[in-house]
């Protein structure tokens, strides 16, 4: 198997407050190879932002990265200095953000962004950046692309903001895309042509996408594989086909059955009891237990580690440790 | 069909977003309306879960409002329960015992200086249905109902979940007794895990008390999983009027097919996604005739200038000069 483009691996990151240090994130490994799009689902709090926000660097103070580590095709890149950081971000690593109005400056003209920041990453001129940033623009689906360049982002609407953002994330021709919630602001008609924008542009390029997203709708169609986030933690990650259709680990498969979908004929949702504890009273051992229909022993005492299975699937689940596993009781 | 609950005709709201007078002089400009509603009409009956979906924009919250009388419609009337309610004077008290709401963000509405006993009594209070001692008692005996324990009367909202706070509100909808309760994004602040829940939560109230709801969502397969009836917005506009699941697998107008197109779906059956074009105009200056011709596949002539008229459909009714032309592709 080829190396992983971004190897995660027992990523820590605390927030310490006055009430003791919170952990966002427990030991979350995950990879993803080349040309992929990892899924990256989880409900709020699950950790998610903050998986995305670490391995750009651009976790908040007091906020921390306590343990593990961030590899960029085998090189370390969570102990960079912030210069040295700085020229991976945006270079070798994209972002699209949620809020597209936040994510672009309301001073400056899109041709000015765009060329400023292709002028920071490539060495051209900036006739050839703008240039660049015309025919970018043009490929993510904005009209007349090579007049509208010049109008400022409050011209936009949301949408084609959102596909500037876009645009502005690729120009660099980065490796990783890191995709939080691209589509969480947007209308669901025009949500399904921005996924398909990115989708389609990241293919075409090369790049591996991280698509960091609360819409499993979304998931299911456009990424590769999947992980899922609890409390912090990696429950389970696998081919996003499998993962949905026969989830193993007990809060995917509740997850998967809580959401209406647009062919299904149950009259019930499957409902999951409780909610996801706070990050000060998580439960020891599997942090999924109180929660839990088929908690058994081990799983109030031991932290389930992440297992692999055939078929490129991972789960943390102790229902799927053969060794411990026989002492389910039956029935 | 018996006597409906609530019944709407030609429920139409305009506002103004016009410059300041003296601007409007020096410039010239004439005075600017925003139409968020345009000649709505439908029926609810009793008992059954009406559902209105749309796109940012299209009108859906405006009509909630105007329904539960927040907002005075600039046309049109509302009849509920048989009696026509006179929007220039206000809701007469004793129907508005009958009705209630349920708001999207939890956090914005609960006071959070109040216990939620006094929240959920509210309501009791203001309508002198108990007295104080009994409202308790009702409080206490609502938070058993929507799934919380009755101790939890002396608490305060900021010490409860997202999801709890909604069962909070529900809670309060129900504690004057009404019939019909309007619910606006109910469930859109929550985790899918938490919506389950409270979907659940109202489906069992439903059945229950007999409830009626007017549920406005964006998110299609929450109106389709709750929904006996669903009316598609589109710019201020009611497109289509269809029996629930049927409206997802007989779409008749060309927008609400666009709209199912779009949802990205679970269910992992391969179906590529039609990429929708364009988006939604400006509702200051909607396009003159049908307001979807500029998106719509099968524009033609016709549709640029005459505002199409609801017609039957073999599972509701829609509004579209196209659909003599679809009927035989359908």
């Amino acid at each position: 198997m080829a190396d992983p483009l971004l190897s995660v691996r027992d990523l820590v990151v605390e927030f310490p407050t006055r009430r003791g240090t919170l952990r966002a994130l427990d030991r979350v490994s995950f990879d993803i190879m080349p040309g992929e799009v990892l899924g990256m689902v989880g409900e709020s709090g699950a950790g998610k932002s903050i998986t995305g926000a670490a391995i750009i660097g651009l976790i908040e103070p007091p906020g921390r990265i306590a343990g593990g580590e961030i590899r960029l095709k085998g090189e370390r890149i969570d102990t960079l200095r912030p210069e040295a950081l700085r020229r991976i971000r945006g270079k070798r690593i994209g972002m699209v953000f949620q809020d597209p109005l936040t994510s672009l400056n309301p001073l400056y003209t899109v041709a000015q962004q765009l060329i400023e920041t292709i002028r920071t990453h490539i060495d051209c001129s900036e006739a050839e950046a703008r240039k660049r940033a015309v025919a970018l623009l043009d490929r993510v689906g904005i009209p007349a692309a090579a007049r509208r360049i010049d109008d400022y982002p409050h011209h936009f609407s949301g949408g084609m903001r959102q596909r500037v953002v876009i645009a502005l994330a690729l120009c660099a021709e980065p490796e990783l895309v890191i995709a939080d919630e691209p589509t969480t602001a947007l209308d669901v008609s025009v949500q399904s042509q921005i996924i398909e924008v990115l989708k389609d542009i990241c293919a075409e390029r090369g790049a591996a996408v991280m698509l960091i997203t609360h819409d499993m709708g979304v998931i299911a169609e456009t990424a590769d594989r999947v992980a899922v986030l609890y409390a912090g933690r990696v429950a389970e990650i696998g081919p996003v086909r499998e993962v949905i259709t026969e989830a193993l680990h007990p809060y995917t498969r509740g997850l998967m059955g809580s959401i209406p979908t647009l062919t299904q004929e149950s009259d019930r949702l499957v409902q999951i009891p409780g909610a996801m504890p706070r990050l000060n009273a998580i439960p020891q051992g599997c942090a999924f237990n109180p929660r839990c229909d088929r908690a058994f022993a081990p799983c109030f005492t031991d932290r389930p580690e992440l297992l692999a299975l055939a078929g490129g699937r991972q789960v943390a689940c102790w229902l799927h440790d053969t060794a411990k596993a026989q002492e389910v009781p039956h029935g | 069909m018996a006597e409906p609950l609530l019944k709407i005709e030609g429920l139409t709201r305009r506002f103004d977003v016009s410059k300041p007078w003296l601007n409007r002089v020096i410039e010239r400009d004439e005075k600017q309306f925003l139409t968020a509603n345009a000649d709505v009409s439908f029926e609810i009956a009793k008992g059954e879960t009406f559902a209105l979906v749309g796109e940012s924009g299209s009108g859906k919250s405006t009509i909630a409002k105007m329904v539960v009388g927040l907002l005075p419609p600039s046309a049109g009337t509302i009849t509920f329960a048989g009696q026509k309610i006179d929007t220039g004077a206000g809701i007469p008290r004793s129907l508005r015992r009958r009705f209630q709401m349920i708001f999207q963000d939890p956090f914005a509405s609960l006071n959070p200086r109040w216990r939620v006993g006094e929240i959920i009594a509210e309501p009791i209070r203001t309508f002198g249905l108990m007295n104080p001692t009994d409202a308790r008692n009702e409080a206490a005996r609502l938070l058993e109902v929507v799934g919380l324990s009755a101790g939890d009367v002396n608490k305060f909202p900021h010490e409860f979940s997202g999801g709890q706070r909604q069962r909070i509100a529900i809670a309060r909808a129900l504690s004057s007794k009404p019939e019909f309760i309007v619910c606006d994004e109910p469930t859109s602040a929550l985790d899918v895990s938490v919506q389950a829940q409270i979907l659940n939560l109202m489906r069992d109230l439903q059945d229950e008390f007999g409830l009626t709801y007017l549920l406005i969502s964006h998110d299609l397969s929450v109106v389709r999983h709750m929904s006996t009836r669903i009316g598609v917005l589109y710019l201020g506009r009611l497109v289509e009027v269809a029996q629930g699941k049927r409206l997802f697998s007989e779409p008749q107008h060309p927008y609400t097919r666009m709209l199912l197109d779009a949802v990205p779906d679970l269910a992992l059956s391969g179906r590529r996604r039609h990429a929708v074009e364009g988006e939604i105009p400006n509702p200051i200056s909607p396009p003159p005739g049908c307001a979807f011709h500029p998106r719509c596949p099968l524009v033609h002539d016709r549709c640029k200038r005459e505002v199409p008229q609801p017609r039957p459909t073999p599972i509701g009714q829609a509004a579209c000069h196209a659909l003599d032309r679809l009927a035989p592709a359908a």
